[in-house]
């Protein structure tokens, strides 16, 4: 398990953490974004390969080498859709935050039970 | 053929263009919006026929490479018939919100075509990532939908939602990064072949987040309070999607990813599904709101497909074999088309309570739909539910698995229990408005989904094995169909319908049938026939009788002609189905009907159990004909089944729901299900014991315990009858001593107590349907089924008079009439058996009948008239006619019992060849004497006219005593009751009796439906609507089901 992958780990710890101990409705939602770092860096980890360059094809790696030069490309490929949609989740939590703030005029998350049983 | 990449090309170039064409003025971009999801479901359509008719699947590749270095798309079989389900469910909702999108912005539209393009890519795409991806599409685009609505409800719901879909998407992404560093691909078919060979203790646990992750998302117990509060909370069009279309997406994926997952994790989603059907459906007992619950049926199903799935799986049933498609394909269509009705309806009558959804009353339509939805999804024939769990049955049983074959039925009993709650509130429960404004648009989704679950029904019935040898159910069934489409006709119109077909059908079916079927033909076809004959005195058009009276009576039928258990059951369950419409119909029938069913469906499970037990102990065999060959398991088999119908009889224990369901219900129907229906338990009880003769389990003779459960309900029944002050009600319970009778009979396995208990069946047919008939005019004509609010009736009803005495003679049994037969015949067996204890039990609950017979005759007819009865009419001639007629067939039966009894005694040499009756000239000689019913008729007669001369002769001087002849001695009555001597005649008895009177089965059925109550009130205060709490709820659920897998 390389630094990265700890570290990553960690963040999604740390921010599992907020998620659940944070009342505040915008503070779950940061830390939803920081579990999200946490696996966007496990994905970067998985793929790094070590002394390696970026996968990307132009001057300094030559075509015919690529294959033993560049890290494995997936999971770069990967990681950047996952950012893409972990924004659009994340936009989407602080329009809700906005709205139910309109609504209710609070952000505590104790504050929105209507619904149970 | 079209691509199926258009679907997404079409979804996705509308999305990005609608709000263009928006400027255009919004019927442009509805017609668009439409076109295209008319247009997926057309593709898709397209490749289901196209696959149907034996295409070769098709793989769409992108990017120009082939597998796995590309993401690809798959259409085969399994693809097309999902994707057309959810187009078109996206279609017909689509339609459904018509209203809603247009008063919205354009987005609502476009996210509508996100959802479902989502959930298309769910099920095409074969890459893993690309299965995030769609999922993703999929939650954003249901997020953001439930964000449109305004109200803080769904908006909080849908906050939680979010939160647990991202922490679910989190775990997919880890899932799939992790299985993507062990294999080295992201196209599933490779993944499955790599990590064979790379299976370790890490691989492992990634293929086990990756699976939590989609468990989370298919809602698993308790880690589903956000689903539920989505459930309740957003718009119904939007929750018919997420109910029926996401989960079929991602039961999909559960399908697809199931080659990366071992015995052990498929063990762990059984497990899962089977605690989440279990548990939804407990908590739903304590549910009031309608969408809720229709949220914890719904989570209840996923868990129910779920767990046959991946228990069929580990049992060693290819993913795509016959069985498991079958199974869960019959569970999922039903879930499928019943939930997404059902959110349709909840968007029509938008109550919250489920009482408040008696609105729909007055509109037959609108109620027929429901009743569909519900019949459908509480697993009864002819809905392709039904066939699901009985094959589902039928092979866990095979291989053993009795434990989870118990927890699935009682998971199904539960959700049938608050359906019918519900339904039965929905038919009776009155409403202070009965204005319910559905639009075209919202009908036409709801009509074509009832009629896609008819078509499928009835297509779905002719595939299961066995489901051919069903047809002998199919002409009775188009009668029902015909029926449904006349019912616009006026009632007598449709009764003369009914009697000509169904006279005919008789005519066609009973001289086929042999020995107790020829016998039990009679009392259900021709019985049928007569009591038909009272339903001319209604008026109007008895909306929604004759279809159900009709089923109930095509399922009397199909019990007559079953060769194998499938025919058996489901003619069984039809009839059950058919009966409790009949019996709810009522006034206050609601609690009685309802009881009625729980016992029914209870018992019929019950019984499911011991035709499954029966299937794996003959070398799986429905055939009928393999009971009497069975050896292994023999008594718990017998006592499955035994319990099944004597729940039908209402044996002493099992009997609660009879006084209620028979006293409530209408004039005609109180004779149908108690003279007709009661005898299905006894036919049933008829096949089993003439199959196996001497059950036993250890040591204990079970027909043994029978017999004295007989004796039991005897005096039970025949005592609880006394104390009645409402006549139909005594009547029903007169009806449970006398199957006492009938059980005991049957259980002394002789050829002489068969005889007995044929005898007295027949009896019960005829004189019960007698006085129902005529106890039901007298209650039709004065108005109260209180015998303390009548008397002297003799003089207004004389002919109902004769025909309530004519029957007390024959219940009571004492000579002249057949019910002596049956009592002769009785002390005969005993003297046979020697059974004194049983003999003395016996003649006492002889004694206790007299008591509430005489009620009958004193309380009713006789005593002084009550002025407000002085001008009461006999009841009407279309309810004496078929009194009449029982009157001149008691006469028959006891004047010539041989005509009768011998052919019985003919059959019965067959299956007890030993102590048959010996027959002289019309005299019945046995071991212990002999009984000529002629005789004692004549002789009989000519006593009593005797008498009756005599006293003719020397009264005449009497005087007659009228009301004001009376005068109080020294009480003075503090309740107008008390001023009737009719009023707890039997006071006495039941104080001297005492502990012997009280209502112990009530209490001990009370106790444990207050049980199950109160557990799911606990259970469901895990749900305590606060997100955090759910999330909590889902981290934990994953580290303990993590345990277990390890663990197991």
């Amino acid at each position: 398990m390389t630094l990265i992958t700890i570290l990553g780990l960690a963040l999604i710890m740390i921010g599992l953490w907020g998620m659940l101990t944070q009342r505040n409705i915008i503070k779950i939602i940061i830390g939803f974004s920081i579990v999200d770092t946490g696996v966007h860096l496990i994905m970067v980890s998985i793929g790094y390969l070590k002394d390696r360059t970026a996968p990307i094809l132009d001057g300094a790696v030559d075509k015919t080498e690529a294959l033993s030069k560049v890290v494995d490309p997936i999971p770069s490929a990967l990681v950047l859709t996952a950012i893409v949609i972990g924004l659009a989740v994340t936009a989407l939590m602080l329009s809700y935050a906005i709205k139910l703030y309109e609504k209710k005029g609070t952000l505590d998350i104790n504050d929105f039970k209507e619904l149970k049983w | 053929m079209v691509n199926p990449i258009y679907i997404f090309i079409l979804a996705l170039g509308a999305g990005f263009l609608l709000s263009l064409f928006d400027k255009a003025g919004r019927k442009v971009s509805m017609t668009i919006f439409y076109a295209v999801l008319a247009g997926m479901t057309a593709i898709s359509a397209q490749w289901f026929i196209a696959l149907l008719q034996g295409a070769e699947p098709t793989l769409i590749f992108t990017a120009g490479f082939k597998p796995p270095f590309s993401i690809n798309l798959q259409m085969g079989m399994e693809e097309a018939f999902f994707t057309l389900l959810v187009n078109a469910l996206g279609l017909l909702s689509g339609i459904f919100m018509m209203k809603k999108l247009q008063s919205t912005k354009v987005n609502g539209m476009i996210l509508f075509l996100m959802m479902i393009m989502g959930i298309n890519g769910l099920i095409m795409t074969r890459d893993m990532f690309n299965l995030f991806v769609f999922m993703e599409i999929t939650s954003i685009a249901t997020f953001a939908m439930i964000g449109i609505e305004r109200n803080l409800k769904a908006l909080s719901a849908g906050f939680k939602y979010v939160i647990a879909g991202g922490i679910a998407s989190i775990f997919f992404l880890i899932g799939t990064i992790y299985l993507y560093r062990f294999t080295g691909v992201l196209h599933i078919d490779s993944m499955a072949a790599a990590l064979d060979m790379a299976s370790g203790q890490v691989a492992f646990l990634s293929v086990f987040i990756l699976l939590m992750a989609l468990i989370i998302e298919l809602k698993p117990f308790p880690a589903n309070g956000w689903a539920l509060d989505v459930y309740e909370s957003v718009n119904s069009g939007v929750v018919a999607i997420i109910a029926s279309a996401s989960s079929a997406g991602m039961l999909f994926v559960l399908y697809k990813i199931t080659p990366l997952l071992n015995d052990s994790l498929l063990l762990t989603v059984a497990g899962i599904g089977l605690v989440t059907f279990v548990f939804s459906n407990l908590i739903g007992l304590k549910q009031q709101k309608a969408k809720r619950l229709l949220g914890y049926s719904s989570i209840g199903q996923i868990g129910l497909i779920m767990a046959a799935y991946a228990f069929l799986v580990h049992l060693g049933y290819a993913q795509n074999s016959t069985t498991v498609m079958l199974v869960t394909g019959g569970l999922f269509i039903t879930h499928f088309i019943a939930k997404a009705g059902l959110f349709w309806i909840a968007g029509i009558v938008e109550k919250e309570n489920l009482e408040g959804w008696s609105i729909i009353r007055k509109k037959p339509i609108l109620v027929f739909v429901f009743g569909v939805f519900i019949v459908a999804l509480s697993g009864l024939p002819p809905f392709p539910g039904f066939f699901a769990k009985w094959q589902l049955v039928m092979t866990l049983t095979s291989k053993g698995m009795i434990f989870v074959t118990a927890m699935i039925l009682l998971g199904s009993f539960f959700e049938a229990a608050y359906l019918f709650r519900w339904l039965g509130k929905v038919l009776k429960t009155e409403s202070e408005e009965y204005e319910i404004k559905a639009t075209i648009t919202q009908w036409i989704p709801l009509s074509i989904g009832v009629l896609a679950l008819l078509g499928v029904s009835a297509y779905f019935s002719t595939l299961i094995p066995g489901g051919a040898s069903l047809k002998i159910l199919y002409l009775p069934m188009l009668l029902i169909v015909a029926l449904f489409f006349l019912d616009f006709l006026p009632a007598w119109v449709k009764n003369t319908i009914v009697i000509l077909l169904m006279s005919f059908y008789t005519w066609q079916l009973l001289p086929g049938l042999e020995g107790y079927r020829f016998l039990f033909g009679i009392i259900f076809l021709v019985g049928g026939v007569l009591l038909f004959i009272p339903g001319y005195i209604f008026k109007g058009k008895r909306v929604g009788f004759y279809p159900f009276a009709v089923m109930m009576y095509a399922g009397l039928a199909g019990l007559l002609l079953a060769e194998n258990t499938l025919q058996l059951f489901t003619a069984w369950e039809i009839m059950t189905l058919g009966s409790y419409i009949l019996i709810i119909r009522g006034k206050k029938s609601e609690p009685h009907a309802l009881s009625y069913m729980l016992f029914s469906i209870g018992g019929a499970f019950i019984m499911l159990m011991g035709l499954g037990l029966f299937y794996s102990v003959n070398g799986q065999s429905f055939d009928l004909a393999l009971l009497g060959s069975i050896t292994q398991s023999t008594g718990i088999i017998f006592v499955l089944l035994a319990i099944g119908f004597l729940t039908k009889i209402a044996s002493m224990g099992l009997h609660i729901w009879l006084p209620g369901a028979h006293g409530e219900a209408e004039t005609d129907v109180s004779p149908m299900v108690s003279a007709i229906l009661l005898k299905a338990g006894m036919f049933g009880l008829v096949v089993l014991m003439s199959a196996i003769q001497n059950p036993m389990i250890g040591n204990v003779s079970i027909t043994y315990v029978m017999s004295w459960l007989g004796v039991i309900t005897v005096f039970g029944g025949n005592l609880m009858a006394i104390y009645q002050e409402d006549a139909k009600r005594l009547l029903a319970y007169s009806s449970v001593g006398n199957l006492g009778y009938v059980l005991f009979g049957l259980s002394l396995m002789t050829h002489l107590g068969w005889l007995t208990s044929i005898t007295y069946a027949l009896n019960h047919f005829l004189f019960k349907a007698m006085l129902f008939l005529a106890i039901g005019g007298v209650v039709m004509r004065v108005k109260t089924k209180n015998m303390y609010e009548m008397g002297g009736l003799i003089k207004r009803m004389p002919i109902s008079f004769i025909s309530v005495l004519i029957g007390i003679i024959a219940l009571s049994g004492v000579p002249p009439l057949s019910g002596f037969a049956g009592k002769w015949l009785t002390y005969n067996v005993l003297i046979e058996k020697g059974w004194v204890l049983q003999g003395v039990v016996l003649i006492i609950g002889g004694l206790i009948a007299f008591l509430y017979c005489f009620r009958l005759i004193h309380t009713i007819f006789l005593g002084q008239l009550k002025d407000n009865h002085r001008k009461v009419k006999e009841a009407p001639i279309a309810i004496l006619i078929p009194q009449v007629l029982f009157i001149f067939a008691i006469m028959f039966f006891s004047a010539y019992p041989g005509m009768v009894l011998r052919p019985v005694g003919d059959f019965l040499a067959k299956i007890f060849p030993q102590g048959a009756i010996d027959w002289q000239n019309g005299v019945a000689f046995t071991a212990f004497g002999h009984w000529d019913g002629l005789g004692v008729l004549m002789i009989t007669g000519v006593i009593f006219m005797a008498v009756f001369g005599w006293l003719l002769l020397t009264n005449r001087k009497t005087q007659k005593v009228k009301q004001f002849n009376i005068v109080y001695a020294a009480e003075r009555p503090s309740r107008p009751e008390l001023t009737h001597v009719g009023y707890n005649f039997f006071a006495h008895y039941r104080k001297a009796l005492g502990v012997l009177s009280k209502p112990y089965a009530e209490k001990f059925w009370d106790g444990l439906s207050g049980i199950f109550h109160s557990t799911a009130g606990f259970i469901r205060k895990l749900y305590t609507g606060n997100g955090q709490t759910y999330l909590v709820h889902i981290i934990v659920f994953i580290l303990v089901v993590y345990a277990f897998a390890m663990g197991g």
